[in-house]
């Protein structure tokens, strides 16, 4: 939970991003986590789904990557590197079995 | 649309987790108030209504630090109000998991959040340029805390192998043995950071504290014992709420915990130290009396180095628990039904410091009714006291010299919002 305002601050950005590339939806994120952060992968990848649940990035494929450069600038950070955006799958035609 | 990529490279921040007010009228403090957003209160309207063996799970998303101690809380808990005990092996398991968290927060805590105020740097990247090989070490016993998480909690954050009545599944002997030359090795670890700690220079300060932690018969505490004071104190964790009182303050999200008819008192390492030396293993003896660690030790400053003497006490700890290991025959001892409406309470040791919880259960074993009273949140009221005496010897630094020695006192007590103090919102007034 005391993560929290990191991940808030992340999907700030990322929705931002998306709304200024008129992208619906997130198909994939990419993390890099410095070697020095208090967050690990496992961390991140545990409690992404929940956080993104009802967000331009709910359903997103997350990808992190974890540094091993103690003298990185951003060593006890988190970077969004970047991101794929699409169009979600066009939603069936009303009528249309298990629509 | 079709798919494509966009380059971002967007540094993410924290905040809003902590921010601190200070008041100063001339030379006097008249106000110090510490904000920190404290989840667990949101987690108690949650819990209600969902069946006694979900509260272990839900709870351990309180904390990606100290998901084990809410496991624990929870678990014991819920053991009282089914009317079951787990000992034996199980019980030593728990030990052993319990282990792996207090190496994992402690070493993050002086290596990456604490170290840096004693030897001179704004954080760990700039202690790192430095000092690589302490870095590298801290990470490498962190990595070993995190890794016995793993192995027992079937990963490292928010475990998933945590039940009402023990674990889903247990390690076979060979398992455990096999990360023994890693435990051995965290060990040493363990005593060159003690060594390490021993370098730092602390300030002159004394603080007349009023420690609380768990003092159970024969060891260590983790997770059993009487709730203890320094004051005297000594009642099973079933009169908590007789004896400390939640109160509502109009400056924060969390709750303070204060003593019924007195004041401020402080939980964590120093406190468990100060009523428990006598429980340590040998090593940490040892290496306690070669730093001249007297207890009680009341420099709060100094707590980095209980810290550390806690993390040898840990590995040498779950060395034993694995030496010791016979596989018990079953993970978890059941629990049956409830026959009516029943209640449970219990309080362990987080790395922080102790941690209560309370459930009342319906006769259908749903959670009729939570509390958690977290570690931070008893130790709140105790940080502003020392940062209103701080405050009071440093009124004539100026307000960023200042904010730095604040944002020092409270780390002092790794709070959870530890990670975060390092973008507090100071704000001091001046009138």
């Amino acid at each position: 939970m005391h993560e929290q305002a990191m991940f808030r601050d992340l999907l700030r950005k990322v929705t931002e991003v998306a709304q200024a590339e008129g992208a619906p939806h997130i198909t994939r994120i990419r993390l890099w986590v410095g070697a020095l952060s208090h967050l690990t992968a496992a961390h991140l990848q545990a409690d992404w789904a929940p956080m993104t649940q009802g967000t331009v990035a709910e359903g997103a494929g997350l990808e992190v990557t974890v540094s091993s450069d103690l003298n990185d600038p951003r060593a006890q950070g988190v970077v969004l590197m970047s991101l794929d955006v699409g169009a979600r799958e066009p939603a069936p035609p009303p009528g249309t079995p298990g629509a | 649309m079709t798919d494509r990529t966009i380059s971002v490279d967007y540094l993410a921040r924290v905040e809003g987790e902590g921010a601190l007010k200070v008041r100063i009228h001339g030379w006097n403090v008249e106000e110090v108030e510490l904000q920190i957003f404290e989840p667990p209160r949101f987690f108690e309207a949650f819990l209600r209504g969902r069946g006694y063996a979900e509260a272990p799970d839900i709870t351990a998303r309180i904390c990606g630090i100290c998901p084990v101690a809410y496991q624990m809380s929870s678990c014991h808990a819920m053991e009282q109000a089914l009317g079951i005990s787990v000992g034996g092996q199980l019980r030593e398991l728990r030990r052993l998991l319990y282990c792996g968290e207090w190496i994992e927060s402690h070493a993050l805590h002086i290596y990456l959040l604490h170290a840096p105020d004693f030897l001179g740097y704004p954080d760990a990247i700039r202690l790192a340029k430095d000092h690589p090989l302490a870095v590298k070490k801290g990470l490498k016993l962190k990595k070993a805390g995190n890794a016995l998480m793993s192995l027992l909690g079937g990963r490292e954050i928010h475990p998933i192998n945590v039940r009402v009545g023990g674990f889903y599944r247990v390690p076979s002997k060979e398992e455990l043995e096999a990360f023994r030359p890693e435990l051995e090795s965290a060990l040493e670890l363990a005593e060159e950071t003690v060594h390490f700690a021993h370098t730092f220079k602390f300030p002159d300060v004394k603080e007349d504290y009023d420690f609380v932690a768990l003092r159970p018969p024969n060891e260590y505490p983790l997770n059993e014992g009487n709730v203890a004071s320094s004051t005297g104190l000594e009642v099973p964790a079933s009169r908590f709420e007789e004896e400390f009182q939640e109160v509502h303050v109009r400056h924060s999200n969390a709750l303070h915990c204060v003593r019924k008819g007195g004041g401020s008192y402080l939980v964590g390492p120093l406190a468990r130290y100060a009523l428990n030396y006598d429980r340590l293993p040998p090593r940490a003896t040892s290496l306690a009396r070669e730093v001249d660690l007297t207890p009680p030790v009341r420099n709060p400053f100094r707590s980095v180095l209980v810290r550390a003497v806690e993390i040898v006490f840990a590995c040498e700890e779950a060395l034993r628990i694995i030496d010791q290991y016979d596989p018990p025959e079953s993970a978890w001892v059941p629990a049956p039904a409830p026959s009516g409406p029943t209640e449970g309470c219990a309080v362990t040791e987080a790395p922080r410091g102790i941690l209560y919880h309370r459930y009342r259960l319906d006769e259908k074993g749903l959670i009729a009714d939570a509390k958690i009273v977290a570690p931070t949140s008893q130790n709140q009221k105790r940080i502003e006291d020392d940062v209103r005496h701080l405050v009071t010897r440093s009124v004539h630094l100026d307000d960023e010299s200042l904010g730095y020695a604040c944002e020092r006192a409270i780390r002092n007590h790794d709070p959870c919002i530890s990670c975060a103090t390092h973008f507090l919102d100071l704000e001091v007034v001046r009138d």
